[in-house]
């Protein structure tokens, strides 16, 4: 089943004398459980494409449906619904709500859906028990690492069992060891749980563990390749 | 947890906070103080005047009020007396002549307007009684006479000294008396106690040749706020022949500084209003600018435009109301001893005792007053983060997210 699909998706932003072309083209379809890597030169429409994918902005041309429907056309109020919905999101940095502990921010998006507060707390631990990070609960994203702070997004990301998870660049300020801890957490909660994830980054070791590898150019796709494990 | 949230959102920049606290706290002291001193100040000029010598109520002859001249006294006052008596919610009365007049000592003399009471009454419904400096008070022997401190100065008599009064009697010819000082008084305006002179009612009557006829009640209600309604009963009870009067019927120009008061309440309100909202929209601002990204990102998991908003008016209701809890502790701790105390403005006494409200004020607090401030500052401060609000919502998640 197709979880993304895009069709002939075009980005031009306009906001300055010259108008940039982001993206210019782009059509693809991402199927349940897949786990791909953007890849691409910085510049190259990498983290416009996700944000189309993830309904925080809308194409200049062009559609993009989510689990068969239209989202291109949605108001601001339904984006946010949507997103708060079906899409997790990972961030570079900076992820958390610095004034909340990590199991707030694990239970933030349960709170924004209404859920009650024992099944939230209940939820975010066991998640977090999933992902061994339950001996942070308490703590705040300043008295955490950044590979601790990025495992408790990714932990923010999932818990609502979203359709699909959107990770641009998670691992570029992560050192390497850090990073493979972060991306083995992220492969096992698609092998285990068949969360779909979708990643930009330039990192290589981000790369050669892709299942699929779209590169991308001047915001074209020049290379769609699937990567037997 | 949205509450939560905004509470620890406040005290992630401390001082930031504590700049808009103090600003509420200020301003609620100010609004506090400012508010109970005019209050006691108004209560004290209305409570001078009453307690002086105007009383709740008056009733007179027709036409008294506007040509105060002997000829125009009451001519039935048993038939007043009568309806005074069973009008419920009256608590004293005194009945008194009045009249221009002139009173000389061998030094010199003073226009001044002369009152015939029944001392005994006349201690209940005034307080000219208490007021005695020198002497003693009215005790209804023949010929004695209490003047104001003022004019005991400027006529150089004292206690124990002769005075000659003279005014216009009922028939036209000029009836005078010669007095014996028996007591100085002291009111809080010296302008009363230079022209307000006291003699019992029999003698002031045989002066001015009226018989047993008087010039005027004054009356004292169980309650100041039932006047209107005591006054149109007694006015029911009287007929066209008589006017019934209110102190503030008596007191116009008292009544609209009262008004003036008021007014300049809600002006200093409107000042503190206007400095508190532009320092928290100021500071609010920043605490939103600073927030970008991490609003993005709230955003992009799905918080939506009306919950942000509401987070950061909340940020501001709780700035406000902390403030404003300390801030009332805070003036109610300055109140309690003034308002035991008083505010001694002896320095500026002069203009203060002819204005009429003492050279001590003391600040009166009232519920209307804390209500009212314990309601409009925080109300104020969260109209203060609207903006800074509306600014945060109008962001775009993904620019924001950018945002560094
Ligand atoms: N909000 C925006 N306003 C204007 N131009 C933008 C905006 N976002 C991106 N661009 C431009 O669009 C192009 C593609 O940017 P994008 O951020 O998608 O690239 P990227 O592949 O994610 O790059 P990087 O690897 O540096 O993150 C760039 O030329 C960029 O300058
Ligand atoms: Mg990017």
């Amino acid at each position: 089943m197709e979880i993304i699909k895009t069709i002939d998706l075009e980005k031009t932003y306009r906001d300055n004398a010259m108008p940039v072309h982001a993206l210019k083209g782009i059509s693809l379809a991402i199927k349940k459980g897949e786990y791909t890597v953007i890849a691409g030169p910085s510049g190259s429409g990498k983290t416009t494409l996700l944000n189309l994918i993830g309904a925080l902005d809308k194409p200049t041309k062009g559609k993009v449906f989510l689990e068969g429907e239209d989202i291109s056309r949605f108001s601001r109020n339904q984006l946010g619904e949507l997103r708060l919905n079906k899409i997790g999101f990972v961030f570079q940095a900076f992820n958390l709500v610095p004034v909340l502990s990590s199991l707030e921010n694990v239970e933030f998006t349960m709170m924004l859906k209404g859920i009650p507060e024992r099944e939230r707390k209940e939820r975010a631990l066991a998640i977090m028990q999933e992902l061994s990070i339950d001996m942070l609960a308490d703590k705040r994203p300043n008295e955490m690492s950044g590979g601790q702070q990025q495992r408790v997004a990714v932990a923010r990301a999932i818990v609502n069992n979203p359709s699909i998870v959107l990770a641009d660049e998670p691992t570029a300020n992560l050192d390497t060891a850090t990073g493979s801890d972060l991306l083995d957490l992220m492969e096992q909660m698609n092998r285990e749980r068949n969360i779909t994830f979708v990643f930009s980054s330039h990192d290589q070791q981000v790369i050669k563990r892709a299942k699929r590898l779209l590169t991308l150019k001047d915001g074209k796709i020049v290379e769609d390749k699937m990567i037997e494990g | 947890m949205l509450v939560k949230l905004a509470w620890r959102n406040i005290w992630r920049n401390a001082r930031r906070s504590m700049i808009i606290l103090l600003s509420v706290i200020v301003g609620l002291a100010a609004i506090v103080l400012y508010d109970s001193i005019s209050v006691g100040m108004i209560r004290q000029m209305l409570d001078n005047q009453i307690g002086a010598h105007v009383s709740h109520i008056q009733v007179h002859n027709e036409g008294f009020s506007d040509n105060k001249i002997i000829q125009n006294y009451i001519p039935d006052p048993e038939k007043v007396e009568a309806a005074i008596q069973n009008t419920p919610h009256i608590r004293y009365y005194s009945k008194r002549v009045i009249t221009f007049g002139i009173l000389s000592s061998a030094y010199s003399s003073s226009g001044i307007s002369l009152i015939g009471i029944d001392p005994g009454k006349e201690e209940q419904v005034t307080k000219i009684k208490e007021s005695i400096i020198e002497g003693g008070y009215l005790s209804g022997k023949e010929h004695e006479i209490v003047i104001g401190k003022q004019l005991a100065e400027k006529l150089e008599v004292g206690v124990g000294d002769k005075v000659v009064a003279m005014a216009s009697a009922l028939s036209g010819n000029i009836g005078s008396e010669m007095f014996r000082v028996a007591g100085i008084y002291r009111t809080f305006s010296s302008e009363f106690d230079k022209t307000h002179i006291y003699v019992n009612l029999p003698g002031a009557q045989k002066m001015l040749e009226l018989g047993n006829n008087i010039s005027e009640f004054a009356v004292i209600l169980d309650d100041l706020d039932q006047q209107q309604q005591i006054k149109t009963q007694l006015a029911a009870a009287l007929n066209d022949h008589y006017e019934v009067l209110t102190y503030k019927e008596l007191l116009p120009l008292l009544v609209m500084q009262v008004e003036v008061y008021q007014e300049s309440i809600f002006i200093f309100y409107a000042i503190i209003a206007v400095a508190m909202i532009f320092g928290i929209i100021n500071t609010m601002l920043m605490s939103v600018f600073e927030r970008i990204r991490e609003f993005g990102v709230l955003m992009a998991v799905g918080m939506k435009n009306r919950r942000l908003f509401w987070m950061i008016l909340l940020e501001a209701f709780f700035l406000g109301t902390l403030g404003t809890g300390i801030g009332f502790v805070i003036s109610y701790l300055l109140y309690l001893p003034l308002s035991n105390s008083g505010i001694n403005l002896s320095a500026f006494s002069d203009s203060l005792t002819s204005f009429g409200a003492g050279t001590t004020i003391y600040p009166v607090l009232t519920v209307e007053s804390v209500i009212s401030a314990l309601l409009v500052i925080p109300f104020i401060a969260v109209l203060g983060a609207v903006y800074p609000a509306f600014k945060a919502v109008r962001l775009e998640p993904m620019n924001a997210i950018r945002y560094v």
